[in-house]
């Protein structure tokens, strides 16, 4: 009975070396929501430059981006993301309820709700404004085309939603007249896409439609940097704070080993470098002094929060996008 | 910008059709109604009316043209979320590679195999009399292959065969890294060349001599791998220990055995071809086998037409009974060789048993060997797991024949003077026992095998009167199915 000793002499011998070797480079996994990607080109390089200066580490940081419900589904389903940097709340929420990958208050654990930076949703139209598009009311005009995504896939498009029915319920004043405003809004959708880049696809690149309902970080890169000289942003009389939250992914991390390096990266993003990349890349930045610095990037528009009209992210989710919902009642694919 | 283009194609087109309409009015028309609206005066268009078709007919185009590019960008959604879809969609293979359900990364996957064989076998003693003549359902095993999270694997064979349900594979392998995967269950034990072929692939009907020796299934657990781009490979277990050619599904608890294997194929990453398939090894067993009256743990050595050649004494006395009482090793080298439409294969083992009857013991030892080489005369090249598919399958109507291959085979198995006449009845068993055999090998398509064969075995003793045991010849022939 000695000679079996080989094998696990052998299994020793690599649970030693296997450590050993990784620990000058570390890589991360960030699952992020569609319109990030130039955001998070320039937060990696900050990261892992600031990183390696502090601990003499390299860091390598992958993207994934997609609808950021598909993306939250993804990492349920064992994508292994360290970190999550979705388009809202209830999708960080799916991988504490579904996947168990996070505790239930992992809202608590970054200031501000855990969400570095908020938006809002904002209406992009073609140079001149040919249709005259001024506010929420115009999209529901006969002979208005507009593009948005799908709310059943994207986290934008749930927000574009939202901030048209918060619009209507305060201009209308009941529910049911807002149903209907956003059933109205709906007939004029003549494309779908998944996610909120897919949509400025649609809306930039190929041509389609009058009005692209936007994040504004999309919307100004669109103006800026897509298609220079072609298009406005119209700011509509009221809109919805939107608040794209981030959190470690803590089984993924646990099991990774890369806890630290993971939350020092979400921790950057409140830095005064991080806020100025995200300034800098049209997202409202918390801290004041560069959300003062950039103030000319961002107009000023009253907005409400979800929580105000609708209730917090799950009583909307079950009330409008669950199967059953309302999207599905007055959304009618092809019409 | 979008509307100023599509106003002034609409006012080119509009001009098109104005001189258009001109020109055809000083026409001559066949058609009366022409005539009659030729003839009836037309009030001249005014700027105003120009104006107002432009702006209709540059409305129009811009509502086709945005129709026309939704179209194109649901397509194009269409192919996106299609390709999307195929990422998760598990697929259904059934086919020539088999049949099998996997999940679109590949991680998941579940195989369903299964092979039959169905043996005629035609054998006559070397005296003229008649031997065992029959068909026989030889093996008959489904075989369930599953992956999961693509570092775990599991099989599960069963064999059905002549009647009888034995469990012949159940294990599980833990793909940790590609040179360390632990085996754990009931298996092959990591010995013989020819016996860790799979069934299907065997070149002749029944294992040469050498398989006599080596273990066939036992329960433990395996460490295992390649090293250097396969060129090295390497099997190390603990077992509970089985007599030379034996299986087992429980524990005789008398001791536990260590097996390994080192396998090398030196030239396996060679650009030339010509020794990429020469591999040689070395085998070796150690542990401890024990036996009883009932159960004397000592092994019966068996003939291709599965006739028993040599057993040990067994009367049912503790002095007329030999039973396992030690040490059991085993030793060999083995090697193949396999280059264009030829190949080799050999190998050598010895045994040794510690074996008592009464009160007297000793260590007897057997020693195998075997030769055997293939061609496939028609073309396809040789591997150790044979052809694996034919060049053209056989199908009358484009001509196919399938592949065909000849084999031929040398195999011999000696038990030690020492065995005899003590622990052994030289008058029942055979001491040596030597095996010829040529064949042919036909293979329709990659399920399916026919094969034919003669065999030509004679043996040292086994007969009364210190004769030896008549001869057996015979032919011998498959059908194999196997997916």
């Amino acid at each position: 009975m000695r000679r079996p000793l080989l094998p696990f002499i052998a299994a020793a011998l690599i649970a030693i070396a296997i450590p050993a070797r990784a620990q000058n480079t570390v890589t991360l996994l960030n699952a992020s929501y569609d319109p990030t990607r130039e955001l998070y080109q320039d937060i990696n390089a900050a990261f892992a430059k600031a990183w390696q200066a502090k601990t003499g580490q390299a860091v390598t940081i992958n993207q994934s981006h997609g609808g950021s419900g598909k993306q939250a589904r993804a990492v349920i389903d064992g994508l292994q993301a360290d970190v999550v940097t979705l388009g809202l709340a209830y999708d960080v929420d799916a991988l504490s309820r579904i996947g168990k990958l996070i505790p239930a208050d992992w809202q608590k654990r970054l200031p501000n709700n855990s969400t570095p930076y908020t938006s809002t949703i904002v209406l992009l139209v073609r140079k001149g404004n040919p249709k005259h598009v001024r506010d929420w009311d115009d999209l529901v005009r006969a002979g208005i085309s507009v593009v948005t995504p799908n709310p059943k896939t994207s986290g934008g498009a749930r927000w574009n939603y939202l901030a048209a029915w918060g619009f209507a319920r305060k201009k209308y004043g009941t529910d049911d007249k807002a149903q209907e405003f956003v059933a109205k809004l709906y007939k004029n959708v003549p494309v779908l896409d998944s996610g909120a880049r897919g949509a400025t696809t649609t809306f930039v690149q190929r041509g389609i439609g009058d009005v692209l309902i936007a994040w504004e970080n999309e919307a100004l890169l669109a103006t800026e940097k897509l298609g220079k000289d072609q298009f406005e942003i119209v700011v509509p009389s009221v809109s919805i704070l939107a608040e794209p939250p981030v959190s470690v992914v803590d089984k993924v991390v646990d099991k990774r080993g890369t806890r630290k390096v993971a939350q020092a990266y979400l921790e950057f993003l409140y830095s005064p470098e991080g806020q100025e990349i995200g300034a800098k890349h049209y997202y409202r930045p918390r801290q004041a002094d560069v959300l003062a610095k950039y103030a000319a990037s961002f107009p000023k528009v009253p907005m409400f929060t979800i929580d105000e009209v609708f209730g917090g992210w799950t009583k909307a989710q079950q009330t409008h996008f669950d199967d059953g919902g309302v999207f599905d009642k007055i959304y009618e694919p092809g019409s | 910008m979008r509307a100023t283009t599509h106003r002034r194609t609409a006012a080119g087109l509009l001009m098109t059709l104005l001189t258009a309409t001109g020109a055809a009015a000083q026409q001559p028309s066949p058609q009366p109604i022409a005539t009659a609206a030729a003839a009836t005066p037309v009030a001249p268009a005014t700027s105003s009316d120009t104006a107002r078709l432009v702006d209709e007919l540059a409305a129009r185009i811009e509502d086709l043209d945005q129709q026309l590019r939704v179209l194109q960008r649901k397509l194009e959604i269409e192919k996106e979320q299609a390709v999307e879809k195929a990422k998760v969609t598990p697929t259904v293979v059934a086919g020539r590679e088999g049949y099998a359900v996997r999940s679109a990364d590949g991680d998941f996957q579940l195989k369903f195999r299964g092979y039959v064989q169905a043996d005629a076998r035609f054998v006559g003693d070397g005296d003229g009399t008649s031997g065992p003549t029959n068909f026989v359902l030889r093996r008959v095993r489904p075989v369930l292959e599953a992956t999961a999270f693509k570092l775990f694997d599991f099989k599960l064979m069963p064999d059905f065969g002549g009647g009888v349900t034995v469990l012949q594979d159940a294990y599980a392998d833990l793909k940790f890294v590609p040179w360390l995967k632990v085996r754990a269950g009931k298996f092959k034990g990591p010995f013989g060349l020819e016996r860790l072929e799979s069934a299907t692939e065997l070149t002749f009907v029944e294992r040469g001599a050498p398989t006599n020796i080596a273990p066939n299934r036992d329960l433990g657990v395996m460490a295992f791998g390649d090293l250097a781009s396969g060129r090295f490979a390497y099997q190390l277990g603990v077992f509970n220990g089985v007599v030379d050619g034996g299986s087992a599904d429980t524990d005789d608890h008398s001791g536990k055995d260590v097996a390994g294997r080192v396998f090398f194929l030196p030239f396996k990453t060679s650009k030339r071809e010509t020794f990429t398939q020469l591999g040689v090894g070395l085998a070796a067993t150690d542990g401890s086998q024990r036996g009883t009256l009932t159960q004397p743990n000592l092994p019966a050595y068996k003939t291709a037409a599965q006739q028993t050649s040599f057993r040990y004494r067994s009367d049912g006395t503790a002095d007329g009974t030999s039973i396992a009482d030690g040490r059991h090793w085993r030793v060999g080298p083995q090697a193949y060789y396999y280059v264009g439409s030829v190949g080799f294969l050999t190998e050598y083992y010895v045994s040794s048993q510690h074996v008592r009857r009464g009160t007297t013991a000793t260590d007897v030892q057997a020693s195998a060997w075997q030769v055997s080489g293939q061609w496939a005369l028609t073309g396809e090249k040789e591997s150790y797991r044979g052809i694996v598919s034919p060049r053209r399958n056989f199908d009358r109507s484009n001509g196919g024949w399938g592949g065909v291959e000849l084999t031929a085979r040398f195999s011999q198995l000696v038990v030690d003077d020492s065995a005899f006449p003590f622990y052994a009845n030289p008058a029942a068993a055979a001491r040596t026992s030597n095996d010829s055999v040529v064949g042919v090998n036909w293979f329709l398509n990659r399920f399916v095998k026919l094969t034919g064969q003669y065999e030509n075995i004679t043996f040292d003793g086994g007969a009364p009167n210190g004769g030896d045991r008549p001869a057996e010849r015979g032919v011998f022939t498959r059908v194999q199915f196997a997916f």
